[in-house]
């Protein structure tokens, strides 16, 4: 059968088997162990146990389990309180500062997590009930939250960042850097909607709630030491000569343990162990699905998909922008139904090649799928970030929720444009502080 | 709407099959959550080795790797039994209840199938590698049917939750895909 | 009849020549036989090839044979410190009773070779020059395979393991103070970028790596007469270009190093008998302690001049 149809007949039963509800990871290994038997014979059959393990035999998945510990143990403390709390107290009289404080803090916050769950809940936690007190509209607050706690992906580090290191073979600590400024301009754009939107509310009282004294301002100062060590110590491990930066992800779990345990007193063996589990929980998911498209990918590879598909790009005679916004879609479209690893695993082999001929710049497209991605988290039907805002106020409805992110996705999409005019603001970073390429 | 976090722990009841399964399920977890610690750990000492001591790090790579491969597989049936294997439930969410009962029996059969078929081959691969004495190409030279031991181990704990997750659906212990009746 | 051959290596490398080489030659022979290359690790990753290879889930591979040491630890040999010296004494190695003997190990696999090859390798420092074994003591060494390993550690270097593509990154952050690995991996992971001294394979060298075209014998004994005339053929003509090319990248891998900056050194033969004696006293030590009928082999692969 000519690869190409068969590759569409792969992806509509990929999609019919993922939408029957049976897990992602266990779906695509249903897929594959059905069009290898039917194109490949039984004997690939036998492979699939050591491709599995092969595709998780790889020092850099470390970071992953490693990455999600570090959120979720500080996630699990009053810090995540603290640290918005604290930009707060100093943002006071900048109108709709609790809001801005919030934001700042899902920020700072995904500057220590490798996932976007565990940075809305860390936030969202304290942040969501304290913005409804003061009178924020539910929309704003559950939404500026979940769109926040996206940022987790994107600002370093960054599980998915990892993830398409792995798949793509490009260095690591490059992605990290990469994602920064675009980080901080999604930040920027969603301080500015949020202030936008709670001004035409046009309720007084929101937009210069608390007055704080001086002293009280110094004196929460402290309370967000352990955040910069944290995040100081990160960069100085990776960048600094101590450890490759799959390495430094242990030294981050270790310390963000040890503070918990030693500055927020995080010791009583059970609330230890909701640390532990929720994180392996999260990273078992994670593996499991990374280790499934694995095999997926072989499927694809093996009946010559891949490569057919990468051929038949190559022969299409289009602009390189048209081609863009044609991926995009697509990654839209992937990322409302499949978790980011996912998406990556799947999409990237196949679109990698495509993209380089393009002439883009692979960091540059890691950063622009990756925005992408975080657009899937707070979108229906499987945002995960939506799920953990529900989780944390059950009384906002879904609905509400989606309404509040939706203007937030509006941010990722012109973050997105923006990244297309000036592609410097991904790859400047990188080359300045690790040289260029090539 | 569920799909990662709404929907709840699978339930057990008073069944005691069901009740052994999730016992052995959370053991499984601890083991799979005590590897992530531990690879925590020997990394770290990785580090200080070379970084502080300017030491040889020859076996830590490779211990970690098969740990964090070891916690996956072994994690498999406790995440089953929290139901944190994301899916997509928009199908299932739309239909009817008993729509939705059938639908749960065919993919929780479908899933048993594959892991069925990944606990036969993964079980003749780890006695591939016992019988033939394979070692790993390393000055460390580690034994490999230890590591890949974790194949048959947690794809038959997998298989094992999954049968019970099916009991309790056609024994009405459990919802189907744990969703709550709309 | 369709064979699969998978390889690690990008299409612009000379190991994916070798394979084309054969697949073009067996396709013009018109025997109704098409060899499907997979290069770039596409299928399998690199050190998975062996297994499905001895169980006939593939068919070729190009293959760093010493990849699958710890399935057969006579395997070693072919990437041991200063087993070989040039390409040429490489070419004569192929031709002996120790290659045959390997080859009898690879029959018990289900494993047959189609072109023999080496590939050559040298070392690079951050700080200074490596030439020498007391030049690696107290550097943080990245070796390629476990023979080096053992034979640096017993010069005294710090021993980290890694992936060759980490290279780059370790060497820039410090992680890494010296490296060893192939003429063709420094120059495709640009790791003249990081450094300031490189040691090319020149008339001493140390590290020499097999790198065969595997077949699957049962597969190969499945053909008909044209068709196996027809893949030796085509092995014939890929060997001598493998053999040409392989002398050719360790110049290439200089010039390239020379033309940004890094400083050349080279290996004197006193250094070499060192390094060699060193290396007794270490791998060569450990690889008879390891394999069963090891120092027999050892003494065959010393015979070959
Ligand atoms: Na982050
Ligand atoms: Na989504």
């Amino acid at each position: 059968m000519d690869p190409l149809l068969l590759g569409a007949l792969v992806a509509f039963f990929t999609i019919f088997v993922l939408f029957s509800g049976v897990s992602v990871a266990l779906g695509l290994l249903i897929v594959s162990a059905g069009f290898l038997i039917i194109f490949d014979g039984m004997r690939s059959l036998e492979l699939m146990p050591e491709i599995l393990f092969g595709k998780l035999d790889n020092f850099a998945l470390l970071s992953i389990p490693m990455f999600i510990i570090m959120g979720a143990s500080i996630a699990s403390t009053r810090a995540g309180a603290d640290l918005y709390e604290a930009l707060e107290r100093w943002l006071t009289r900048v109108p709709g500062g609790l809001v801005v404080s919030n934001l700042g803090a899902c920020a700072l916050f995904a500057a220590m997590s490798g996932s976007s769950p565990a940075t809305c809940a860390a936030i969202g936690k304290m942040g969501i009930p304290e913005m409804r007190k003061r009178g924020y509209p539910d929309g704003v607050a559950a939404g500026s939250i979940a769109a926040g706690g996206t940022l987790g992906i994107l600002i370093p580090p960054s599980v998915t960042m990892i993830v398409y290191g792995i798949a793509t073979e490009t260095s690591i600590g490059r992605l990290f850097l990469a994602g920064v400024i675009p980080g901080l301009l999604l930040v920027g754009l969603f301080m500015a909607w949020s202030l936008y939107s709670t001004w035409r509310s046009g309720d007084a009282s929101v937009l210069s709630a608390g007055s704080y004294t001086w002293k009280e301002r110094f004196e929460i100062l402290p309370r967000v030491l352990p955040f910069l060590a944290i995040i100081v110590g990160v960069l100085y491990a990776m960048y600094g000569g101590i450890a490759t930066p799959s390495e430094t992800a242990a030294v981050g779990a270790l310390m963000c343990l040890v503070i918990a345990m030693v500055i927020y007193k995080l010791w009583n063996p059970g609330d230890l162990w909701v640390v532990l589990r929720d994180s392996t929980k999260e990273s078992v998911m994670i593996l499991f699905i990374i280790a499934a498209a694995g095999v997926f990918s072989y499927m694809l590879s093996s009946l010559f998909i891949t490569q057919a598909i990468a051929e038949w790009i190559g022969t299409l005679d289009v602009n390189r922008w048209v081609l863009m916004g044609a991926v995009n879609i697509f990654l839209l479209i992937a990322g409302f139904f499949l978790p980011p690893v996912a998406v990556i695993l799947m999409a990237a082999p196949i679109l990698l090649p495509i993209i380089t001929t393009a002439g883009f710049d692979p960091i540059w497209f890691a950063v622009v799928l990756t925005i992408n991605m975080e657009i899937g988290l707070i979108s229906p039907p499987v945002g995960l970030n939506l799920y953990v805002i529900n989780g944390i106020a059950p009384d906002i409805s879904l609905k509400t929720i989606l309404k509040g992110s939706l203007p937030f996705v509006g941010c990722m999409v012109v973050a997105i444009i923006l990244l297309c005019i000036f592609p410097g603001l991904a790859t400047w970073l990188p080359d300045a502080v690790m040289g260029p390429t090539r | 709407m569920a799909g990662h976090s709404s929907a709840a722990v699978a339930h057990a009841g008073n069944n005691p099959f069901l009740r052994a399964v999730a016992a052995i399920s959370t053991v499984a977890g601890w083991c799979s959550a005590a590897m992530i610690v531990a690879a925590v750990a020997i990394t770290c000492q990785m580090i200080f080795v070379r970084f502080v001591l300017n030491g040889s790090t020859v076996w830590q790579t490779e211990a970690v790797i098969y740990l964090v491969i070891a916690a996956t597989l072994v994690g498999l049936p406790y995440v089953q039994r929290l139901r944190g294997h994301v899916n997509v439930d928009l199908v299932p969410l739309s239909l009817p209840p008993r729509a939705r009962f059938f639908l749960a029996l065919i993919t929780l059969s479908l899933s048993i199938l594959i892991v069925g078929i990944m606990l036969f081959y993964g079980f003749e691969y780890w006695h591939f590698a016992w019988d033939r004495g394979w070692r790993s190409d390393t000055v460390w030279g580690v034994r490999l049917w230890i590591p890949y031991l974790s194949l048959p181990v947690g794809f038959g704990l997998l298989l094992l939750q999954l049968i019970a997750d099916l009991v309790a659906v056609i024994t009405r212990v459990d919802r189907p895909f744990g969703l709550e009746d709309a | 009849t369709e064979l699969r051959l998978s390889h690690q290596w990008s299409t612009s490398d000379v190991r994916h020549k070798v394979a084309e080489i054969v697949a073009n030659e067996v396709a013009a022979a018109d025997v109704d036989l098409e060899i499907k290359i997979f290069p770039s690790k596409s299928l399998f990753k690199p050190r998975e090839q062996y297994k499905p290879l001895s169980r006939g889930q593939l068919d070729m591979t190009v293959f760093p044979l010493s990849y699958a040491g710890g399935q057969q630890p006579a395997y070693n040999l072919t990437l041991m410190p200063g087993l070989v010296k040039n390409h040429d004494h490489a070419a004569r190695l192929n031709e002996s009773p120790f290659m045959g003997k390997i080859e009898e190990i690879m029959a018990g696999d289900d494993v047959m070779v189609l072109v023999h090859g080496y590939l050559a390798g040298g070392f690079v420092g951050k700080d200074k020059c490596i030439t020498a074994p007391e030049h690696v003591k107290g550097q943080q060494t990245r070796a390629a395979g476990k023979a080096f390993e053992q034979m640096l550690a017993g010069a005294g270097a710090s021993i980290a393991s890694m992936a060759s593509s980490e290279i780059y990154n370790a060497m820039q952050t410090g992680v890494l103070t010296a490296a060893n690995t192939s003429s063709s991996s420094f120059v495709s992971y640009r790791i003249y970028e990081q450094v300031k001294c490189y040691t090319p394979a020149s008339d001493f060298a140390l590290w020499f790596m097999y790198q065969p075209l595997l077949m699957n014998k049962s597969a190969y004994d499945g053909l008909n007469d044209a068709q196996k005339a027809a893949l030796q053929a085509g092995a014939a003509k890929a060997e001598a270009f493998y053999l040409e090319e392989a002398k050719k990248q360790d110049a290439a891998s200089a010039d390239i190093f020379a033309e940004n900056g890094v400083e050349i050194a080279q290996m004197s033969q006193e250094e070499f008998d060192a390094w060699r004696a060193l290396a007794q006293e270490t791998s060569y030590k450990a690889f008879i302690e390891q394999t069963p009928g090891g120092q027999e082999l050892l003494d065959m692969a010393l015979s070959v001049q």
